[in-house]
């Protein structure tokens, strides 16, 4: 039956290899016209390099790529682009101070003696647009718009170049179950019109509604491709994860105790607007629970945390941790009085990359006696502190302690993160997408640390994007949107649509703290 | 699982030792740096080149009688002791990710404080020299002022204030001048005490009064420093902070009080650097002078030719200085002095490459390790880190 | 009154030119700190032609052969930066101070080694050209106009055009803000980055020799360019990067510096008894005033000073 098939683009046996590493190992995907196909993995399983190779930012060592049957050889982006394969990358390739339209005929503008000519390409954006039910404001700029308005500017780039083959990489991590719902018919739409669509996903449940056939890769190696029709999602799982995967955490009911932190009235500005990112909020963690704080990405999370954690000053309100005011602490005192904080981007903030493994395992302690002595560095002391914590959080890595930070694998890098962190001991423990960019078995292993946490009476307040994690980890969910709290759940008592409702706005609800 | 079995121990090379690295480098834009160098004495005047080139890289062997050579070498590491501490300002500044250009500026802050100090208050040595480290430290400290408090660049701010040290100094001195000339009154005529003692150092250099306990000072401080960055808790933070900010900040570092700090001590070493020349009475000051004295653009040459390690830099720094003495017994008539200089912006120009020379030559290392084979666990997880890259 | 009138056009022509120069480059992603030494390189380039042409040839000969040569040798010596920093992504600060550190000692050695030539007791580093330097200007009463006031007028026009209007201004500053967007639609980041840092060297180049023929007929290499190139990275930080704005932060600077080069002509300055130096640090505290008041909330390219690397996308 396949031979039959006119495919719009194969790749066939493709093997890619990085220093030390095969990110591809003999892969075969073939996109027929017209088809929605999803291509499921987990992190890491190379999905991305695979995409990367098809729109020419890698070279393959191995195997070829046909367009129509015909082979083809894709030497970078241009290539691509002549062969009518257009991307929205995960992270938009958008120029911030840019207008929407600007970026649109970035690379293929129109120009009369010279100077831009951007009547034309308005009028065809507009009526792209239109089509498409792509709804953009050309001449607002990219830092003033919304992130779903953002990804159809993407999608707008590659319809604006005539491309028929469309990837899009990840393209739900950032949107709102409303706008999620939005890209899925937009995606049909476009395969109606003839569009192939090629679509990097790790949600089982998205693969299900929207694509017509799903490939799927595990550890860099084609596992194998199936018709959407005649598939579970169990069985989509099993083929990405090579086994059954528990993913709902098992913990037993425990009642909070005293108060751990208390915030009141808290309002922290923006940095990127004039407007506030935290509007006056007000919640509690108490000892022995997981308070989640459930949101879109932007919503105002990261300015919260760091409002807490001492990173950024706030305009007005009250933090007490333990009972103790802390609303000007230093991030020291903080620190010190029993507050761990495993932050969001852990490159920036979680560990200086070029120290060694050891150095980075004592980033909060080094100052203490147990570490220095006079003003001089107890490094035998430190050694061995890293090695203890190396082995019992089981931080993988090339020359143990004495590994430089940048030279580990992402997951390893968020395991010293929180082996430093937890064995703080802390009263309050502020964790912020741990598990982000993770697989599966490091994902088990940090919820299990929390609950952990928890177990041992302390307070953890969890920031995460994914609800599937608010759902099974957390004892009571708090909806953050835009900058303030619109909601607050208990998991056992609400539904994940419910909490999508909230989370884009939809609805809210008055609550005291 | 234990962390000790997944290590991975091929057989060390012998070039993945940054130390050797950093050495070959430096010899590398040293050879490099000579060479464009003789090319460019072969254009101005091919026949005497080749006894330039030799004469700059003699120095003071250029004389033969051993007694005067010794008094030359004497002379040249009167010059290096300041330009070591101009290039450790440099070095110090550069941990905490600083590019403190400003050394230039604080230097002369500092040979103005302490001439001003020596010739008109009459203090002693010391009292002179702790005044040219104040005052090269405030200059330090107005730098890191701006650069923490109000983002302003580092080396743009270095270098107007280079200019306005500049103009001040030479305000300044000319109240202390020679009557007939543009230049300060000695110090030897005017202020005996304000000249560093020698604790009998001159003796081992045919009786040069100008081998002062600085040298020895100088050295003192490099090695100090270094103890400093190595061994520290301080060295730890700044290092940190000079490594990545953000991390900094969210371990609850103070990261404006070290960048003002850490430019403070910078700007006291360019600044005690200055007091290590003119309280020698080496050298007076002209108050007429129109460029900004070249010790500390020289100090960068120096620091990075060292491998941005105070240990190095010492050998850097006398290398620096011996071609630069060296310069000076060209002959005027046919090679510009400025032959030397040119060498030495070459090799600043050269260390640029250094860096990634070595991280090339660390990769493709690398590479050949992974050839030998990973432990099958690393190999997922440097995948990840492919895509995880992506992410930040 | 007129003649720092006239210094003020003079010297924002130069600030005008180099600071435009700065801004492509940063637009392009890359810092340029080595504009001074590009302006010293730019400047011996122009003072040699002037000195040896023949002050008979027209002057409209003159001043575009001048001009081309500047353009030419700033050029060329903006290739060590765009080579060193967008190739091998060497730092961008320690290239650049090189860079200004060997255009004084290799302009130093150029002019002596000829001055030394033709006279072998001659070994000052100073050029003269002071016939052929009148070609430059047009007196109108007392007010002296130099040709370069246009260009640099002219300049700036053509650069808020380029940058702003063109194809290649849009690409150019994707590259400095976002450069894996613009290597995503196709673009090449190196390209363009080398086309920031060569039209910066040839501004800056032009900037050089317009700085030296503002005073006298001769210039003494050793000096450099006395931190001018360090002064208009002030002005373009103060112009926030637009040419427009660059144009205006130009005069406001060029006035100061006039000021120390003719403030010995107004009676009432002279009366304060002001020392000479003050005059001539006032460039610098103004500029480092004004940095301090406009640096905490730039709009400088995002991706300024950040080598690019194809590989990491």
């Amino acid at each position: 039956m396949a031979e039959n098939t006119q495919y719009a683009i194969e790749m066939l046996n493709i093997t890619k290899r990085f220093p030390g590493i095969v990110a591809n190992d003999n892969v075969t995907i073939q996109l027929k016209k017209g088809e929605i196909h999803a291509l499921l993995g987990e992190n890491g399983a190379g999905k991305s390099t695979l995409m990367s190779v098809l729109f020419g930012l890698y070279q393959a060592e191995e195997g070829i790529i046909k367009k129509d049957g015909k082979e083809v050889k894709i030497n970078n982006p241009n290539d691509a682009n002549d062969l009518g394969i257009g991307m929205v990358h995960q992270h938009f390739k958008l120029v911030q101070c840019f207008t929407v339209l600007d970026n649109i005929i970035l690379g293929v503008e129109t120009t009369k003696c010279g100077l831009l000519k951007k009547d034309e390409a308005r009028k065809k954006v507009l009526a792209l647009s239109e089509k498409y039910g792509l709804k953009v404001d050309p001449d607002a700029k990219i830092e003033d718009i919304t992130v779903g308005m953002q990804q159809r500017t993407e999608i707008l780039k590659m319809l604006y170049r005539d491309n028929d083959i469309l990837i899009f990489d990840e393209p739900t991590a950032v949107l709102t179950p409303a706008e999620i719902d939005e890209l899925m018919e937009i995606m049909k739409n476009l395969s109606k019109e003839g569009k192939s669509i090629l679509f990097i996903s790790h949600k089982l449940a998205e693969i299900m509604s929207v694509a017509d056939r799903c490939s799927v890769l595990r550890r860099g190696k084609y596992i194998g491709t199936v018709d959407i029709a005649d598939t579970t999602q169990e069985e989509l799982s099993r083929m990405m994860v090579g086994r059954d995967v528990q993913l709902v955490a098992s913990k037993e009911d425990k009642t909070p105790g005293d108060v751990i932190l208390h915030v009141e009235n808290m309002t922290v500005p923006s940095k990127l607007h004039k407007n506030n990112a935290v509007k006056n909020v007000s919640f509690d963690v108490r000892a022995g629970e997981i308070v989640c704080i459930a949101g879109i990405d932007g919503n105002g999370q990261t300015e919260l945390v760091y409002g807490l954690s001492g990173l950024e000053n706030i305009s007005s309100g009250k933090i007490t941790l333990k009972g103790k005011d802390i609303t000007t602490a230093s991030i020291r005192e903080r620190s010190t009085s029993g507050m761990s904080h495993i932050p969001e981007d852990r490159h920036k903030h979680g560990l200086v990359l070029d120290y060694s493994l050891a150095y980075n395992l004592v980033l909060q302690r080094y100052f203490e006696p147990e570490f220095s002595n006079k003003g001089f560095l107890k490094k035998d002391a430190i050694l061995d502190y890293a090695n203890k914590l190396i082995d019992r959080f089981d931080v993988r890595s090339g020359q143990g302690a004495t590994t430089i930070a940048r030279s580990m694998s992402g997951g390893n890098q968020q395991k010293a993160i929180i082996a430093r962190e937890l064995d703080k001991n802390p009263d309050l423990l502020i964790a912020v997408q741990p598990t982000r960019g993770l697989d599966v078995g490091a994902i088990e292993f940090i919820h299990k640390e929390l609950i952990a946490q928890r177990d041992a009476g302390h307070g953890v307040l969890l920031v995460s994007l994914e609800l599937e994690e608010v759902m099974s980890i957390s004892d009571r969910i708090l909806v953050m949107y835009e900058g303030e709290i619109v909601g607050e759940f208990n998991p056992k008592e609400v539904t994940t649509e419910e909490l999508g409702l909230y989370m884009a706005g939809a609805k809210r609800k008055e609550i005291g703290a | 699982m234990s962390a000790n079995k997944n290590t991975n121990t091929p057989k060390k090379s012998f070039l993945a030792n940054s130390a050797v690295q950093s050495f070959l480098a430096s010899i590398v834009c040293i050879v490099i740096g000579l060479l464009i160098g003789y090319i460019v004495l072969l254009l101005i005047n091919s026949k005497g080149a080749n006894d330039a080139i030799l004469s700059i890289l003699k120095n003071f062997l250029n004389y033969s009688s051993p007694a005067t050579a010794k008094k030359y070498f004497g002379n040249t590491l009167v010059k290096a002791a300041p330009l070591l501490m101009c290039a450790l300002s440099i070095q110090f500044c550069y941990q905490t990710g600083l590019f403190n250009i400003g050394a230039a500026g604080q230097y002369v802050a500092g040979a103005g404080a302490c001439l001003f100090c020596a010739l008109s208050f009459k203090l002693p040595w010391y009292l002179c020299l702790l005044a040219a480290i104040i005052a090269g430290g405030i200059f330090g400290i107005i730098v890191g002022f701006l650069k923490a408090y109000l983002n302003v660049n580092e080396v743009i701010s270095g270098i107007m204030l280079n200019w306005m040290g500049l103009y001040s100094v030479n305000m300044l001195l000319a109240k202390v001048k020679e009557t007939a000339s543009p230049y300060t009154m000695t110090l030897a005529s005017t202020n005996k005490a304000a000249i560093i003692p020698s604790l009998g150092l001159e003796k081992l250099f045919s009786n040069n009064k100008y081998v002062t306990i600085a040298i020895p000072l100088a050295l003192i401080v490099a090695i100090v420093l270094k103890i400093v960055l190595s061994k520290t808790v301080f060295g730890y933070e700044i290092k940190a902070t000079g490594l990545s900010k953000d991390a900094a900040k969210y371990s609850g570092m103070k990261e404006k009080k070290n960048i003002i700090l850490t430019l403070f001590i910078g700007g006291a070493l360019a600044g005690a650097g200055a007091a290590f020349l003119y309280l020698t009475g080496y050298e007076q000051w002209e108050v007429t002078q129109s460029s900004v004295p070249s010790m500390g653009f020289n100090g960068i040459a120096a620091t990075f030719l060292g491998g941005l390690d105070p240990i190095g830099t010492i050998f850097a720094s006398y290398f620096i200085q011996h071609i630069t003495s060296g310069g000076a017994h060209l002959d005027k008539q046919i090679y510009p002095a400025q032959i030397a200089d040119l060498i030495s912006s070459i090799i600043i120009y050269l260390c640029g490459f250094a860096f990634i020379v070595k991280f090339i030559v660390n990769r493709k290392l690398n590479e050949k390790v992974s050839k030998l084979g990973y432990p099958p666990e690393n190999k997922d997880n440097k995948d990840e880190n492919e895509e995880g890259g992506k992410k930040e | 009154m007129i003649l720092l009138l006239q210094y003020t056009l003079l010297f924002a022509s130069v600030l005008t030119l180099v600071a435009l120069g700065g801004c492509f480059s940063e637009h392009s992603g890359v810092i340029n700190l080595g504009l001074e030494g590009i302006m010293v390189m730019g400047a011996l380039g122009g003072a040699l032609t002037l000195k040896y042409i023949s002050p008979s040839t027209p002057k409209f000969l003159i001043i575009v052969s001048v001009m081309l040569v500047a353009i030419a040798v700033g050029m060329v010596y903006s290739m060590l930066l765009a080579f060193a920093c967008i190739n091998f992504k060497a730092d961008q600060t320690l290239i650049g101070t090189a860079l200004n550190i060997l255009a004084t000692a290799l302009a130093s050695i150029i002019a002596k080694s000829i001055n030394v030539a033709e006279d072998p007791n001659n070994v000052s580093s100073t050029v003269q050209y002071v016939a052929t330097k009148k070609a430059l200007v047009v007196n109108f009463g007392s007010f002296q106009f130099n040709w370069f006031m246009l260009v640099a007028v002219l300049a700036l026009i053509a650069s808020y055009v380029v940058l702003y209007k063109t194809k290649f201004g849009l690409r150019l500053m994707a590259c400095g803000e976002h450069p894996q967007a613009a290597d995503s639609v196709g673009i090449n980041v190196y390209t363009m980055r080398w086309a920031g840092v060569l039209i910066s060297g040839l501004l800056a180049g032009l900037g050089g020799i317009v700085y030296i023929t503002a005073g006298v007929g001769e210039w003494k290499f050793e000096n450099g360019v006395a931190g001018f190139g360090f002064l208009a990275l002030a002005v373009m930080i103060f112009g926030q990067w637009k040419p427009v704005n660059i144009g205006l932060a130009a005069l406001l600077f060029g006035f100061f510096r006039a000021l120390s080069n003719v403030y010995s002509g107004f009676d009432f300055l002279t009366t304060l008894n002001i020392p000479g130096s003050v005059y001539n640090m006032m460039p610098y505290i103004i500029s480092l005033i004004v940095l301090a008041f406009t640096s905490a909330n730039s709009r400088a390219p995002k991706a300024e000073g950040i080598p690019y690397d194809k590989g990491s996308r």
